[in-house]
């Protein structure tokens, strides 16, 4: 090019630990030794505009110069090659930029949940602690497989502690850890290894209708379920309160501890307007409560 | 896992395959349209449908297998069985079903995994060397080669129904883990 660079630094442009040493050497050009008269033991190091001590240089040889810092933390971009030739202005030689950080701490907390999003639809979205900042542009990796098969990475975008699993399979066991690498190192969280089915949060109920009966005590509810039997049988949650009140008051759990899709509210006072609600989960217990379903109203007949 | 749960595990997902399927074949035959969306539509089985194991068995016979024997021919019927519907996943035009099909056949991946699972559970080695590649000659039209994905998705359904009762029985069969380490304490 026009101007012939006169040197140039090593390592290029280093990802460093905090807290470590660290050497850098700038390395002269023979040809412009004898053009410029210059050498090594004129070389000055700066950080940014700050020069470095020269207790920090040693001259290699005629053509290198190097400069060590006992702790990288005062480092920063650019650290930069300089000269005065005799008599000269100061010329730059060479630069780099400088990246200090940390290498990435083992995931934790890792956990995972399966929301059903319509009939046949489930997606598996996992959660984890991904540690302290590393200052480094660090990836993380949510990693699963079967026994003998793996399967594609998650790999999070926006965020780097959650990933969303589009398609999950149920019934076989599936290992799952996160995976955290940046220049300085790589992580792995400890694996949880589960079945997919035992983590689900199922759609609630839904097409809640709430009928009188001829006895002034009672109402039926009934509801859709929106997971079908062959994925599980479902246990539900019965809440109810007077219209205008705002205690909710619930049937009793063992009541309601099995698939079903109605259910006779007893015990009510006749001829008072009632607000119904549900919800489910899986029958044994493993997994989350679906959310509520939509409040449905109903009114007890005259006594 | 012990052997009673890596059963139930798999009882349980063959009965969820069966429940996929059967809307997912409705789907299928849909996009294969007529004759083969329609309900009472019933061809002979062609010879060349005879490359996809036949679910149609003697019962007895079937019955009278030993429970290796049994889960050996359920590990390589699957087997074969996922090679073909990975070649029907391939071609599917839709998006949606290509999806399904998809997730489908992971399931059934899944099957394959956990009938070895319970076979090595029981002690039982796996059948050996992999499923005999689809040997017969692509379908030469378009209805041939329709025909045999409408007995590929038949014999599927066939296979799970009956692998539903094979799992139900061996669950019957096995006790559960704690019960086996009793039995063990006591150097029955």
């Amino acid at each position: 090019g026009l101007v012939q660079s006169c040197g140039h630094i090593i390592p290029e442009s280093p990802v460093l630990a905090i807290g470590s040493n660290f050497t850098a050497l700038c390395i002269l050009n023979e040809s412009c030794l004898d053009f410029g008269n210059i050498y090594a033991s004129q070389i000055i190091w700066k950080i940014k505009n700050r020069v470095i001590p020269k207790e920090q240089y040693r001259e290699i040889n005629r053509t290198v110069s190097s400069v060590t810092f006992n702790d990288t933390s005062s480092l920063a971009t650019p650290l930069t090659c300089n000269i005065i030739a005799d008599g000269q202005i100061e010329q730059n030689i060479y630069g780099i930029t400088v990246t200090v950080g940390l290498p990435p701490e083992k995931p934790k907390n890792l956990s995972c949940i399966v929301h059903q999003l319509s009939q046949l639809t489930y997606s598996m979205t996992c959660t984890w602690d991904p540690g302290t900042d590393t200052f480094l542009d660090t990836q993380f990796r949510l990693k699963y497989r079967w026994a003998q098969e793996s399967f594609p990475d998650c790999i999070p975008t926006d965020v780097n502690n959650s990933c969303t699993i589009p398609d999950i399979n149920f019934f076989v066991n599936v290992e799952i850890w996160v995976e955290a690498a940046n220049a300085l190192g790589k992580a792995e969280s400890d694996p949880i290894v589960l079945d997919p089915i035992d983590i689900v949060k199922p759609l609630s109920p839904h097409n809640l209708s709430v009928n009188s009966e001829i006895v002034p005590t009672v109402l039926m509810l009934s509801w859709e379920n929106r997971i079908g039997d062959p994925v599980m049988n479902l246990k539900f949650n019965i809440r109810y309160r007077i219209i205008g009140d705002t205690n909710w008051m619930e049937i009793p759990s063992e009541d309601t501890a099995s698939t079903r899709t109605s259910f006779n509210v007893q015990g009510l006072r006749p001829y008072t307007e009632y607000v119904f609600s549900i919800r489910c989960m899986k029958e044994d217990g493993k997994g989350y409560w679906s959310d509520w379903s939509e409040e449905k109203t109903g009114i007890t007949t005259e006594a | 896992l012990g052997a009673g749960q890596s059963i139930q595990q798999t009882y349980d997902l063959t009965r969820y395959l069966e429940h996929q399927l059967r809307s997912l074949a409705g789907t299928y035959l849909n996009y294969l349209g007529p004759p083969f969306n329609e309900p009472d539509f019933n061809p002979p089985r062609l010879a060349r449908a005879e490359r996809v194991p036949s679910a149609t068995v003697d019962l007895d016979l079937w019955r009278g297998l030993t429970d290796n024997a049994r889960l050996a021919a359920n590990y390589r019927a699957y087997s074969r069985l996922l090679c073909y519907l990975r070649v029907l996943d391939g071609q599917v035009g839709t998006a949606e079903l290509r999806h399904r099909l998809a997730h489908f056949c992971a399931s059934l991946q899944g099957l394959v995994l956990s009938i070895g699972g319970v076979m090595s559970s029981l002690g039982y080695p796996l059948p050996a060397g992999p499923p005999a590649p689809p040997g017969a000659p692509l379908a030469s039209n378009d209805f041939l080669k329709k025909m045999d994905d409408f007995w590929l998705l038949k014999e599927l359904q066939t296979w799970l129904w009956r692998s539903a009762k094979d799992f139900n029985r061996l669950k019957k069969k096995v006790p559960p883990a704690v019960v086996t380490l009793r039995l063990e304490a006591r150097e029955f």
